[in-house]
């Protein structure tokens, strides 16, 4: 209750902010030193929240179908690829976490590519990617796309939850005949979940940002990326389009956050009661 | 031959073999611990009283030597789970309740669930935790914690129970508390017990046999038996217990020890 009451202040600070902007902002923007440090605040650029919901009823196009079914089919099919995305990418990166904690061999040799991997960018891989998709259908390409992106912060994240155990843990399982794997399974993984779900997290972000751009970057139909870019072209005609297919976008950003939230539950249940008895 | 629960035959460890920072943590050391035999190790930090513990335990392999734990070597006793071990820090496994941390080694031995239910919480009521099985470590006070972890290494019911200073972080009064329990559940039990410690009055307390170490290299320098007619709050008061202190403190300090009559 308390927290759909605090989620609701936060999109109203958010209106506020927006429409109070509006009010008080220069209409050409604020521009120093002819830096634009400030956007500009007509209603071309930014249009008023009430037209963006307004926009979300009426057609896409003339008799067509209303914008937010639109959207909201846009989101679905991403959300699909996200997904498939998100998990191919959590689980290459859970793999790449043991490996590395179990090897440290690995870990010195192959964290350094982990970290590469990220600074080329993806604009620049997309096309490379698309051009094996003749194995799989497009939708693919954009989820290898997403989990690309994914599989980082799982694999750093996961690595440092597997090494977080106390080497008197470690100690313990070794006095009990516990080889790698059942200490990995006693012991590690369930040490790591604390840096695993923060980790999931980002995943989950990247791979709809990876999902969105992976969209946008092989011209794939259907999707919410694909949509933003086709309603930003009418952006000077009609503003508002745009920023519905923003909405969608973050929608879905927030709904795979939810998700994880979600498995995180049942797993991190020994969290939430922290009254100590003193005997 | 198998009556000794633990033979330490002339052991070294050496860490960083060859290298800049070589340390010799103990040298030519030879200890036997008899089987229900409560033995403590005491001497000043670095004299090697933890890595000897950590060697019986199988934790870390001897330079040289040997070492027999319930006349098998170490290895194959840490195998078959010959011992019980419990550490200064309690070493709970947080995302686990009271009654699953104990469960912990059972469930490595192969333990059916109901099997594992019953014995871990006997020993949750050895320790006197019975009513708390179900919280979560984090919920319990540092003292009631150690408990756990000592219920945690009896509950395979091991001939030998190694302890590397269990009560350090914990109160005087706690302190005295969970030695009185330890006892009585040795006693009952029949445990042999390798006790790792730096209070003098802990040692004499519970051991029937204080062995005093020093550092650099760390050699055992004394062993003082220890002959209380009772091991009760009384015993704490008494004469032949201050005596028996000042042996195992002179024994500390290098001067030879000359064991109360």
């Amino acid at each position: 209750m308390r927290k759909a009451l605090l989620v609701l202040a936060g999109v109203a600070i958010f209106a506020a902010l927006w429409e109070g902007y509006k009010v008080v902002g220069n209409a050409d923007g604020t521009v120093l030193f002819g830096v634009r440090v400030l956007p500009r605040a007509d209603d071309l650029s930014m249009p008023h929240l009430w037209t963006v919901v307004q926009r979300l009823g009426r057609p896409e196009l003339t008799g067509g179908r209303p914008v937010w079914i639109v959207v909201l089919q846009a989101c679905l099919f991403t959300l699909g690829i996200t997904a498939v995305g998100f998990a191919i990418g959590a689980l290459v990166g859970l793999l790449l976490a043991v490996a590395m904690q179990h090897f440290g061999l690995v870990e010195r040799g192959l964290l350094p590519y982990v970290i590469l991997s990220q600074t080329v960018p993806l604009v620049a891989l997309a096309p490379l990617v698309a051009g094996w998709s003749v194995l799989w259908p497009a939708w693919m390409t954009v989820s290898l796309i997403a989990a690309y992106l994914a599989f980082f912060p799982v694999a750093v994240g996961m690595l440092r939850g597997l090494q977080s155990p106390a080497s008197s843990g470690v100690e313990l399982m070794r006095s009990y005949a516990a080889g790698w794997w059942r200490t990995l399974v006693k012991l590690r993984f369930p040490a790591a979940l604390p840096y695993l779900f923060p980790a999931l997290r980002l995943a989950g972000a990247a791979a709809v940002v990876g999902a969105v751009v992976g969209e946008i970057s092989t011209g794939t139909r259907g999707g919410i990326g694909r949509l933003i870019i086709e309603y930003s072209r009418e952006a000077t005609s009609d503003p508002a389009k745009v920023y519905t297919a923003m909405l969608g976008a973050a929608l879905l950003g927030l709904l795979v956050a939810g998700a994880v939230s979600l498995l995180e539950l049942p797993l991190m249940r020994h969290r939430r009661h922290v009254e100590v008895v003193t005997l | 031959m198998t009556s000794s629960a633990v033979v330490v035959d002339k052991v070294t460890k050496v860490f960083n073999q060859g290298r800049a920072d070589e340390v010799t943590a103990l040298s030519e050391v030879a200890l036997t611990v008899g089987e229900g035999e409560f033995v403590s190790l005491i001497g000043p930090s670095g004299c090697g009283k933890s890595t000897l513990l950590r060697l019986i335990a199988d934790l870390i392999p001897p330079t040289t030597g040997t070492v027999t734990v319930a006349g098998q070597d170490a290895g194959t006793a840490r195998k078959k789970q010959a011992y019980g071990i419990a550490f200064q820090q309690a070493g709970l496994f947080e995302w686990r309740t009271v009654l699953r941390n104990v469960e912990l080694p059972l469930e490595l031995r192969g333990l059916s669930r109901g099997e594992r239910k019953t014995r871990a919480e006997e020993m949750l009521a050895l320790v006197g935790l019975a009513d708390f099985a179900g919280h979560y470590p984090a919920q319990l006070s540092g003292g009631m914690q150690q408990r756990v972890a000592i219920a945690r290494a009896l509950a395979v019911q091991p001939p030998l129970l190694l302890m590397d200073e269990p009560f350090g972080a914990l109160d005087e009064m706690t302190r005295e508390r969970l030695q009185s329990e330890l006892l009585a559940i040795c006693a009952k039990t029949g445990t042999s017990t390798v006790f790792v410690t730096h209070s003098i009055s802990e040692a004499v307390f519970l051991s029937d046999r204080v062995v005093v170490m020093s550092a650099r290299p760390g050699r055992i320098t004394a062993a003082i038996e220890v002959d209380l007619p009772a091991r009760d709050d009384t015993a704490r008061q008494s004469e032949k217990y201050f005596e028996y202190v000042t042996s195992v403190r002179q024994a500390l300090r290098g001067v030879p020890a000359a064991a109360p009559s």
